[in-house]
């Protein structure tokens, strides 16, 4: 289904849209505030720009560096091409420590790699420990935000989730009295889990390390409690020296929820005596994303979220109409590469205002990559007949100064006197859910003139 | 790509090699690192006022002491309730759990309360630099139910480029920045202190 189609869906509920769409908006403003708390915010960004340009230009040197001093730490290193072998080598570990019970940490590349259900198809018991991704994990769905998993659900669902599977009381929603319940049940879950698998935020090359971020303090409780720590990683996540991180934390929680840092950020550089640590290095399409000039920046994300709070479009349709791992903008530069027929529609799930590109804290030129991807998918796939014919006629008509002129005049008139089922007729996607403006007399030509006669 | 001649470890080479080599083949040509100009973070604030701040905003406790003498009454002021305490700096006798080498994570399931040693504080963030030295079992800042940490009043440094530069030649083991209890905003964006760590953290200055 198309991203227009699916949105459809989300905005049946439009009180819910309404409510999304200020929820996340407050995030974005309070990620305007955090920044201007910091002074040199934009050379911040420009920094991490060029910091991430280079690595691209040099990974594969960069990685074989991570590696050689993340294994002289005694910690082991596995790759994977593409996440079939991410999710062999992980059941590998898993079997070679005879686990059952896994706990996980928030990692959108096991999400990609539909890590989840391949254990369970294995027989292993893998729970999600964030707050938010083990509400999504009951209802049986996936995050529709990489930041905000269960963004979409409101308090009186969860309550409903909650009382079904982890059998508390009728609460209301309340907020306070559900997460200390998730808290008890997360508890009982670490402390029996025989494996933990994180994410990786950064990966340092300088020191073979790397860091994980958390506000809940679920990947450490999950790490800390178990005898094997596996982490997975794509292979853009490296950085090359341990100082730059000074430059990523400052940018990272601010941009994605207006925090000055997340509560834990926490640096593992070798496992605790008597534990294990394995790290799986993961392409699964991006050295492909990385030989398309045009996009390729678009692997400096950081994964904050800044782009999707901010967006007009995945603010009022929803995580899911995106149907892609990563939704929002930045999903939508990085799906078409993975999978161009599915994803063909999202690079038109954009007004291009830009705004993405504006608050990305890496500075991806992203709303530029989702005019370019139009472009390519337009040659590439089919159109519909609509949408093809009624663009030919515009560039015809603007490219005629006469006509486009003599269209203006038709038009107006239409708008003023055409009955309502020609104006909001299926042709005109504009009149689709919302009456169009009053047409004054005359356009702006015309009003200019007049002014400039009159002045 | 899976050649399985001489099993496992034939495969992971497989996945290795085949990386290294698309990478090799698609990236750009060299693009230089950027230094870092740190002169362009300076600010002349108050540091000490800066971190109080950012710990409240975040959703920490500062108490400030006018002599090390106090503390242990000042814990128990915070925490009347905590029984099983933990302690691992010499300047509180508060402490009745014991952690060996035979100690198991898992055994501090019903911590109440640890004290801890903060090395330096950062006060653009709030946050607070620990690590292995400060704990003697990683699980401990996380599974207790509430945390203390002393801090001297001038461990505290501007920003975290300053921060990295402190730890730069420490032993790598591990080791975290600290920021506030444990927190979570997953049910309708409405912040709530306590998650899945400690459900509350108190900084005592020194």
């Amino acid at each position: 289904m198309s991203h227009a189609k699916l949105a459809e869906i989300f905005n049946k509920d439009e009180a819910k849209v309404n409510w999304h769409d200020k929820a996340l908006w407050y995030v974005r403003e309070k990620r305007d505030t955090a920044a201007h708390n910091v002074k040199g915010w934009e050379y911040l960004r420009d920094l991490a720009s060029g910091i991430k340009a280079n690595v691209l230009s040099n990974l594969d040197n960069y990685l074989v560096e991570f590696e050689k001093n993340a294994q002289s730490n005694g910690i082991e290193v596995h790759w994977a091409s593409n996440a079939e072998e991410h999710n062999e080598i992980v059941y590998k570990i898993l079997m070679q420590n005879n686990a059952t019970k896994v706990v996980k940490s928030k990692s959108m590349l096991t999400e990609e790699c539909h890590l989840n259900p391949y254990l369970e198809s294995k027989g292993i018991e893998v729970i999600d420990t964030d707050l938010g991704e083990r509400i999504v994990q009951l209802a049986k769905e996936p995050p529709s935000h990489i930041v905000l998993p269960a963004i979409h659900k409101t308090k009186e669902e969860i309550d409903v989730l909650f009382q079904e599977h982890l059998g508390t009381k009728p609460s209301n929603g309340d907020p306070q009295y559900l997460t200390n319940e998730a808290r008890k049940h997360l508890r009982d879950k670490f402390l029996k889990a025989d494996v933990a698998i994180t994410g990786v935020n950064f990966a340092i090359a300088e020191t073979g390390g790397f860091v994980v971020c958390t506000n809940e303090g679920n990947a450490d409780m999950g790490v800390h409690l178990s005898k094997v720590h596996i982490a997975c990683m794509g292979i853009e996540k490296i950085i090359p020296k341990e100082e730059h991180l000074g430059v990523f934390l400052r940018l990272l929680a601010r941009s994605a929820t207006g925090q000055p840092i997340t509560t834990y950020s926490s640096h593992f550089n070798k496992p605790a005596p008597g534990n294990v640590m394995h790290v799986v290095i993961v392409d699964n399409g991006r050295t492909e994303q990385l030989s398309r000039e045009d996009f390729r920046s678009s692997l400096s994300c950081i994964r904050c979220g800044a782009c999707m709070n901010t967006c007009p479009i995945y603010r009022r349709s929803g995580g899911y109409s995106y149907n892609a791992t990563i939704p929002g903008p930045i999903g939508s530069i990085l799906s078409p590469g993975m999978d161009m027929k599915k994803h063909s529609s999202l690079p038109f799930a954009s007004t291009l205002c830009g705004s993405c590109s504006n608050v990305c804290p890496v500075k991806i030129n992203i709303h530029e990559q989702l005019y370019k991807w139009r472009q390519i998918i337009t040659k590439e796939q089919k159109q519909p007949i609509v949408k093809n014919t009624i663009l030919k006629i515009t560039g015809m008509v603007l490219a005629r100064p006469k006509l486009y002129a003599a269209f203006g005049i038709s038009v107006r008139w239409m708008l003023k006197y055409a009955p309502r089922f020609m104006v909001y007729s299926k042709l005109n996607a504009w009149g689709k859910a919302r009456e169009l403006p009053k047409v004054e007399n005359g356009n702006f030509d015309q009003w200019y003139k007049k002014r400039k006669n009159n002045g | 790509m899976v050649i399985l001649i001489n099993g496992i470890k034939k495969e992971k080479i497989m996945g290795r090699s085949s990386i290294l080599k698309s990478i090799k083949e698609n990236k750009p040509t060299l693009i230089s690192l950027p230094e870092i100009d740190v002169n362009s973070f300076e600010e002349a604030i108050n540091l000490l006022e800066t971190f109080k701040k950012n710990v409240e905003s975040v959703g920490g406790s500062i108490k400030e002491l006018d002599q090390i003498q106090d503390l242990d009454l000042e814990i128990k002021n915070c925490y009347p309730n905590a029984k099983r305490i933990f302690s691992q700096i010499s300047e509180s006798a508060l402490g009745n759990v014991q952690i060996s080498e035979q100690t198991k994570p898992k055994d501090l399931e019903n911590l109440d309360l640890a004290i801890l040693k903060g090395v330096f504080g950062v006060a653009e963030n709030g946050a607070i630099w620990i690590s292995d030295e400060q704990f003697s079992i990683r699980i401990l800042p996380f599974i207790t139910n509430d945390l203390v940490l002393i801090l001297q009043k001038k461990d505290l440094c501007l920003h975290m480029h300053q921060a990295y530069k402190i730890i730069a030649s420490r032993e790598r083991t591990f080791g975290l920045f600290i920021s506030g209890p444990s927190k979570t905003a997953d049910i309708e964006q409405c912040l709530v202190i306590g998650a899945q760590g400690a459900m509350s953290l108190t900084i005592f200055l020194v």
